[in-house]
């Protein structure tokens, strides 16, 4: 009886993970195919992008600055080069976190454009020049708001878009203008 | 209360309020699924956000991720391998709930590309906590029917 009862639920035990397996194998090689079909197909391989100041770099995918793998994507710039355009006030500085991270202290003149509100700000963006220099930048290294916003304003056309992805943190620990407040 | 559970889960009604729940799962789950289907490199863009996943492993799971939703979620609809396509939909909503609160844990904000890769969409969040939890109690409760249901048949 035992032994009938365990073989039962082997033989359903099995079926369901023959089951979810198929579910698997089915997804997967749907998935990988599709990628040679599909406009935005990515590969197999994570592609890595090194981005960071000149001195140390940090390994990011490339897909967090360049998703849909097409044009060109936004490159990082160094602080020193983040600082030369903003002492001869040739860039724009966009802040791309929370407007409550914003207001306890960011670059000087930086314009807050939280990332994931990009379409609140679709209509001052539309009245900037395409290929106005914009710097893009937020907390630090452990974020990845100013490469998001990078890559949503590459994707609406401005040519000259760079990410200071050593951000508020660096800026400020160089001792370079800040200012606090909405 | 456990044994009125039972017999309705048994009646009639039970299964026609399981299945619904099953076809509404497996709808939202095929919606969920076409917006990372057509940008596989935002999603994986997403899923990068959360710093969880290894890099090497992020493009495959970008690419079978949503696959598995939508195979799932039609399964659910059309009651083929509905077993397996719940507990492997629970099981993934397990792993977003885990990520999302690590996220969250570890002072992360970001959008979550849970149903679409729009920037609008809400970010990471209890809500979202709760959403998942709630999906994921309805894969609970189907599972539980089925081992109501299975003796008797």
């Amino acid at each position: 009886m035992e032994h009938l009862l365990l073989s039962f639920v082997m033989n359903k035990m099995n079926k369901l993970t023959r089951d979810i397996l198929t579910l698997i194998v089915v997804s997967t090689v749907l998935g990988i195919s599709a990628q040679a079909v599909l406009p935005n197909g990515i590969g197999l391989k994570t592609e890595i992008t090194i981005v960071g100041d000149d001195s140390s770099g940090v390994a990011v995918p490339a897909v967090s600055i360049n998703p849909n793998g097409d044009g060109e994507a936004a490159q990082n710039i160094s602080l020193r080069n983040a600082y030369s355009a903003f002492e001869n006030n040739t860039a724009l500085f966009f802040d791309a976190r929370s407007p409550e991270d914003f207001g306890s202290g960011h670059i000087k003149d930086a314009i807050n454009l939280p990332v994931h509100a990009f379409m609140d700000s679709l209509t001052y963006l539309e009245n900037l020049n395409l290929s106005r220099h914009i710097i893009t930048y937020c907390d630090g290294e452990d974020c990845n708001a100013s490469l998001d916003l990078a890559a949503d304003l590459k994707m609406m056309g401005f040519s000259n878009v760079n990410f200071f992805f050593g951000g508020w943190q660096e800026w400020r620990d160089a001792g370079y203008p800040i200012e606090s407040g909405p | 209360m456990r044994a009125s559970l039972d017999n309705f889960l048994r009646s009639q009604h039970g299964e026609w309020f399981v299945r619904s729940i099953q076809i509404g799962l497996g709808l939202l789950f095929i919606y969920a699924s076409l917006d990372k289907i057509w940008n596989p490199g935002l999603f994986a863009k997403s899923i990068a956000n959360y710093r969880l996943l290894p890099l090497p492993l992020l493009h495959i799971s970008a690419i079978i991720l949503p696959w598995l939703e939508l195979v799932c979620g039609v399964a659910l609809v059309i009651n083929r391998y509905q077993r397996a396509a719940y507990i492997l939909i629970g099981s993934l909503l397990l792993v977003f709930i885990l990520a999302i609160t690590s996220a969250m844990a570890r002072g992360l904000d970001f959008n979550c590309g849970c149903f679409s890769m729009n920037s609008e969409e809400s970010n990471v969040g209890l809500l979202k906590i709760l959403q998942n939890t709630g999906l994921f109690l309805s894969c609970a409760l189907m599972e539980y029917r089925t081992r109501v249901v299975q003796p008797k048949s």
